[in-house]
């Protein structure tokens, strides 16, 4: 399945990073879990509006090429990108505040329940538009390389984004200037209804990289060691100024599309041989293995997150709605005022 | 001063930017070794290199979309698009990132850019190089519109954009480049957006326009002051947001409306300008508003008489204007 590109699988007992590296991945990726669980969770008891797009199973994809980027480096993520946000260092009391679309969200309820972003952190808010975070990835990654500077841009899509026009444009463009950006490509096999093998001709959509003159592998999206390895080469590449990298992550949604789609288009049998490739089950079960991991500590671990997670649903419930007039705030700078036509006064 | 064609005001100003500001940069079809295909970029490449006057392939998805990308990283782009005809592809960045990127983000992310949109017709363009869709930027909150109609504006409005902290679809009009010359003052100056200009004072009924269609309209207004009818003549240069008092405090001293445009008359700027003026100011008119716009077709054809048939011109606007005051 892999291209001959791809790397050899890391053997689970000489996983070649460091313990510090190891439980930084664990965190994160149990800390995108638990959250996730828990706003699937909320979602359905009606507790916030909208719809809500989990990203249980594929969390190793996001945790993984995220974890280690510096704080001034930039990720262009999707709506399907919880682990990122969470990994890039927006505190879960922002991705619930983002979520409940309150006063405290940071869009101040303008955008979307899974559209988390944060500029000091370097994370884009997500558009809706498919794959178009890796047209204006591409671009910050151009503006880098005009600044001279080493910063490193990071962008998302699905297997289905790479049908995009603008998604062939930017990775062509990012080919020819050899720009400093690495393209995450979660292939989970689906996007919304339609299986990959209608979104391409070729099995491997890294193959697509060969076509714009810079590297593409295809690797197993569920192995959070070896996603955070392949990515961290690709970033250290992009750095040095060798230009950008395709990597298609193998993984799964357990889930539908979002929570009001039975996902009702797959097959029982296809669902239950992914979730036995948990990605949090395996790393877990690496860093037992290792021995940095006991049953006690994990239960702490997770303790502390869920008490966070409490926290962050008390402060979000808590806090009102923006006054509607808010909508008229953040259209254009300050010398440009939207001039009120909302036919109250009238 | 300085006699200076539209076109050179243009190219001046970009060279003035780039050398005031080092963030800006130019990216798009033609533009560097070739200087673009009206010259608009002539000279540009030799002196700031190819890091600042990017030649890119044939992508307006990304030459819109990665402007963005630069802008959100404190860059201040400058992309071109070479016709307004191949700006549809475009679109998705422009409405989806560019005009939202603000709103979206709790105005955390920003992306000031000023897209250089090459338009217009009466020039034999045929279909596909002679479009004017102004109107569906103007039609988008969240980014700037304007279109000069002078090199003194073509200068000052370009300097206030890319000045700006906004994204301004700056569109130009291609039959203006090399008729219009004009004495610009040496020194700094700017255009604010947002502002119109009243040309020519009058006060039998105020003629609105914009672009090519401001000087067919002047052209009108002489005409008309020889039959004894005098014209307000106001170029909005702005288009969004455009210049309410301006243009209300002009019919509210006329009480007579025209408003001209290049292209097709049904849902465009003009449009939207008639129904505010019965919103705001019915009470003053004498007569009801009257358009004078090309026609609804899907572009602007190419024969020369279908393309005179479809524009207005200055005998048609003194036409109009004509009806106008015997009503």
């Amino acid at each position: 399945m892999p291209s001959k590109s791809a790397t050899k699988k890391a053997k689970p007992d000489k996983p070649g990073l460091s313990e510090e590296i190891l439980l930084g991945l664990y965190i994160n990726i149990v800390k995108t879990r638990t959250t996730d669980e828990r706003l699937r969770k909320l979602f359905r008891q009606g507790r916030f509006a909208g719809t809500y797009f989990s990203a249980v199973g594929q969390e190793a994809t996001t945790v993984g090429p995220t974890y280690g980027l510096r704080k001034d480096d930039i990720i262009a993520p999707s709506h399907r990108e919880i682990g990122a946000a969470i990994t890039k260092g927006i505190p879960l009391e922002k991705i619930f505040a983002q979520v409940y679309a309150r006063s405290n969200s940071p869009d101040k309820g303008k955008s979307h329940p899974c559209h988390y972003g944060d500029r000091e952190l370097g994370v884009i808010h997500p558009s809706s538009t498919v794959a178009s975070q890796a047209v204006i990835g591409t671009g910050c990654a151009m503006g880098f390389q005009i600044q001279k500077k080493d910063n490193v841009v990071l962008a998302f899509f699905g297997e289905g984004g790479t049908s995009r026009g603008g998604w062939h444009e930017a990775l062509n463009f990012a080919g020819i200037h050899k720009l400093p950006i690495v393209y995450i490509c979660q292939n989970n096999l689906w996007a919304e209804s339609v299986p990959s093998t209608k979104q391409a001709g070729i099995e491997n959509f890294s193959d697509r990289a060969k076509a714009y003159g810079f590297p593409g592998e295809t690797i197993d999206g569920n192995d959070l060691v070896l996603v955070h390895k392949r990515a961290y080469e690709a970033v250290r590449r992009a750095r040095a100024g060798e230009g950008p990298t395709l990597i298609e992550c193998r993984t799964y949604r357990w889930y539908g599309h979002s929570e009001i789609d039975p996902a009702d288009y797959r097959s029982p049998d296809e669902i239950e041989y992914w979730k036995k490739q948990d990605p949090v089950v395996r790393h877990e079960k690496l860093l037992m293995d290792l021995g940095i991991l006991t049953v006690e500590k994990r239960a702490a671990m997770v303790e502390d997150i869920d008490q966070e997670i409490d926290a962050a649903i008390k402060i979000c419930e808590a806090a009102k709605y923006v006054e509607p007039e808010e909508a008229y705030n953040d259209v254009y700078s300050e010398a440009f005022p939207v001039r009120r036509n909302d036919n109250i006064d009238v | 001063m300085k006699k200076t064609s539209y076109i050179e005001a243009i190219t001046e100003t970009l060279f003035e930017e780039m050398e005031r500001d080092e963030r800006v940069f130019l990216i798009g079809e033609d533009i560097g070794v070739y200087g673009g295909v009206f010259k608009a970029t002539k000279g540009l490449l030799d002196r700031f290199g190819p890091e600042r006057v990017i030649d890119s392939p044939i992508s307006e998805v990304y030459i819109a979309g990665g402007s963005v990308g630069a802008a959100m990283v404190g860059m201040k782009p400058v992309p071109e698009i070479q016709f307004a005809d191949f700006i549809t592809p475009a679109m998705d960045q422009l409405i989806q990132q560019a005009a939202k990127m603000r709103y979206r983000t709790g105005g955390q992310w920003t992306c000031p850019m000023t897209v250089r949109v090459c338009c217009g017709g009466d020039v034999g363009g045929g279909l596909y190089h002679s479009q004017i869709n102004e109107q569906w930027f103007f039609s988008q909150p969240g980014l700037i519109v304007v279109m000069p109609a002078t090199p003194y504006d073509a200068k000052g409005l370009l300097r206030s954009a890319i000045r700006g902290d906004d994204p301004v679809i700056y569109f130009e009009h291609k039959r203006l480049y090399r008729w219009i010359k004009e004495d610009l003052p040496e020194e700094d100056f700017t255009v604010p957006i947002g502002k119109a200009a009243v040309r020519k004072e009058g006060s039998d009924l105020t003629i609105l326009s914009y672009g090519l269609m401001y000087h067919r309209s002047l052209q009108a207004a002489e005409s008309l002051d020889k039959k004894g009818i005098s014209a307000e003549v106001i170029d909005l240069r702005t288009l969004r947001p455009w210049d309410m008092e301006t243009i209300m405090e002009s019919v509210k001293k006329t009480s007579r409306a025209l408003l001209v445009q290049e292209g097709s008359k049904t849902g465009g700027v003009m449009a939207e300008i008639s129904a505010t003026i019965t919103e705001e100011v019915f009470d003053y008119l004498d007569a009801p508003i009257t358009r004078v716009c090309g026609i609804d077709v899907p572009a602007i054809p190419f024969a020369p008489p279908m393309e005179h048939f479809f524009l207005p011109n200055a005998d048609k606007i003194v036409t109009a204007a004509t009806r106008l005051m015997e009503y």
